[in-house]
């Protein structure tokens, strides 16, 4: 026990910057304007009902248009509701930076996104009591919300609350016993363990993150709720490249749910100015 | 032979305008921390046509940046580069060359193309290298803008374009005039 004490007290002071690159939820802070980002996450989670090992594979294209809007397109890929891995559909996720004051290694910012999902899957089997939907893989429909984020040397905490809609997917209709309106909120902190003092751009960069994130059904048919935990460590390469590791579980909740564990892991390489070199 | 007093006349003509020129430009970015924002900025920045060699402290998020012989610098270019990256400047300072120009308090003078108000400074009269602060808006902290603002009650300072309070021959009032200080 005290060696663990000890060991939290040599790394508290490490934690010397923040960090707003979050894994599990978006920064009000775009990516930079003229900037591409690849992405790909590869999530797996063990399917309560089914007792297998499900996964999601996610390639995803970031583009930031100007400094104040940025677009995503995702495409998913997953067995989750059937029994092979096919194609899912997709979903495109705009962001809007409305607010912006920066200071010298600080700023607050906020900003309002939408996203837009089609998906081409079956609805759990009927067999599954699930109460859980999601606009990443789960459902056709649309999202809209508000982040704010605040960045004060040794800490970034950012808040996001949204609004969600599901519909019918491509060939199947909603299940009529399940929710289709759910609101989503999430609380994420960051920070930067390593290094203590920068030297280049070449140096790794390590962060940790802890998030919250809950969802509520709105809806009479399906009232229910849960709070997740995330905890996350990230890798920067070369000040352009990012390795994250994360694991989500439930904390509480009165929500049925097929999976209750999820271990993403994501690999995002950004080329900044990649439209031009000169101009 | 003609061809070469040509060329030599050139040269002379260019290098003594070359001591009228912007030589570097020390920024210091706001809103980020880590490297990857820094390096954002520092690839936004090196789009800039007119410069030539970039230094960076990634830990006091300053940018330096060597500009190119006779190149014309564009000090609203460089804010451009920099809040396209998604942040925004604490402090710029840059290091130009002058031949016997004298200012004083509220002086508008005509700098290469480039115009400046002068604020905060003695009578004097500048030779060789000096440095400038730009204290226009979004170049300082908004409490610093507020704080010059108390200290002129000219209302270019406000705008950042030329108004009937600023004299120079030749030029409109829609101009762009950059307020800096020694």
């Amino acid at each position: 026990m005290r060696k663990c004490m000890l060991l939290l007290g040599c790394l508290l002071p490490l934690f010397g910057q923040a960090q707003e690159l979050y894994v599990s939820s978006e920064p009000a802070s775009n990516m930079p304007a003229k900037s591409l980002g690849i992405r790909m996450t590869s999530r797996f989670f063990k399917m309560e009902q089914e007792g297998i090992t499900g996964m999601r594979f996610e390639p995803e294209l970031m583009f930031g248009i100007s400094k104040n809007f940025m677009i995503h397109a995702q495409a998913f890929a997953s067995n989750q509701m059937q029994s092979s891995i096919r194609p899912e559909g997709g979903s495109v996720y705009a962001k809007y930076r409305f607010l912006s004051h920066d200071d010298l290694q600080s700023h607050f910012r906020m900003a309002a996104y939408g996203r837009v999902a089609v998906i081409d899957n079956p609805f759990y089997p009927a067999t599954v009591k699930n109460e859980e939907m999601d606009l990443e893989g789960g459902a056709s429909g649309f999202a809209g919300g508000i982040v704010a984020t605040q960045l004060v040397h040794k800490l970034a905490i950012s808040a996001t609350f949204g609004y969600n809609h599901f519909m019918n997917n491509l060939k199947d209709h909603y299940p009529a016993g399940m929710s289709a309106n759910a609101v989503n909120y999430s609380l994420s902190a960051g920070y930067l363990l390593l290094p203590r003092t920068y030297r280049s751009y070449e140096q790794t960069n390590v962060n940790l993150y802890v998030e919250f994130l809950g969802k509520a059904n709105t809806d009479a048919v399906g009232r229910s709720q849960y709070m997740d935990i995330a905890p996350a460590i990230q890798f920067i390469f070369n000040s352009a490249t990012r390795l994250d590791f994360s694991y989500r579980t439930q904390i509480f909740g009165n929500m049925s749910r097929n999976v209750f564990n999820t271990f993403t892991v994501r690999f995002e390489h950004n080329i900044f100015n990649a439209l031009k070199k000169k101009g | 032979m003609k061809k070469a007093i040509v060329f030599l006349l050139m040269a002379t003509g260019l290098s003594l305008s070359a001591s009228a020129q912007i030589k570097k430009v020390t920024l210091q970015a706001a809103g980020l921390t880590c490297a990857m924002c820094s390096n954002a900025t520092l690839k936004s920045l090196e789009t800039l046509p007119f410069v030539d060699k970039i230094e960076t402290d990634l830990n006091a998020t300053t940018f330096i940046l060597l500009i190119r012989p006779n190149a014309t610098v564009s000090i609203d270019a460089i804010r451009n580069k920099v809040e396209e990256a998604g942040f925004s400047i604490a402090k710029l300072t840059f290091t130009a060359g002058f031949d016997h120009l004298a200012v004083a308090k509220d002086a508008h003078v005509t700098y290469g193309n480039t115009q400046f108000h002068f604020m905060n400074v003695k009578q004097q009269v500048l030779n060789g290298d000096h440095d400038l602060t730009v204290i226009d808006q979004h170049f300082v902290s908004a409490r610093q803008f507020k704080k010059y603002s108390t200290q002129t009650t000219m209302p270019c300072y406000q705008t950042g374009i030329m108004n009937s309070c600023c004299e120079i021959p030749g030029k409109s009032n829609s101009t762009r005039i950059y307020h800096v200080t020694i």
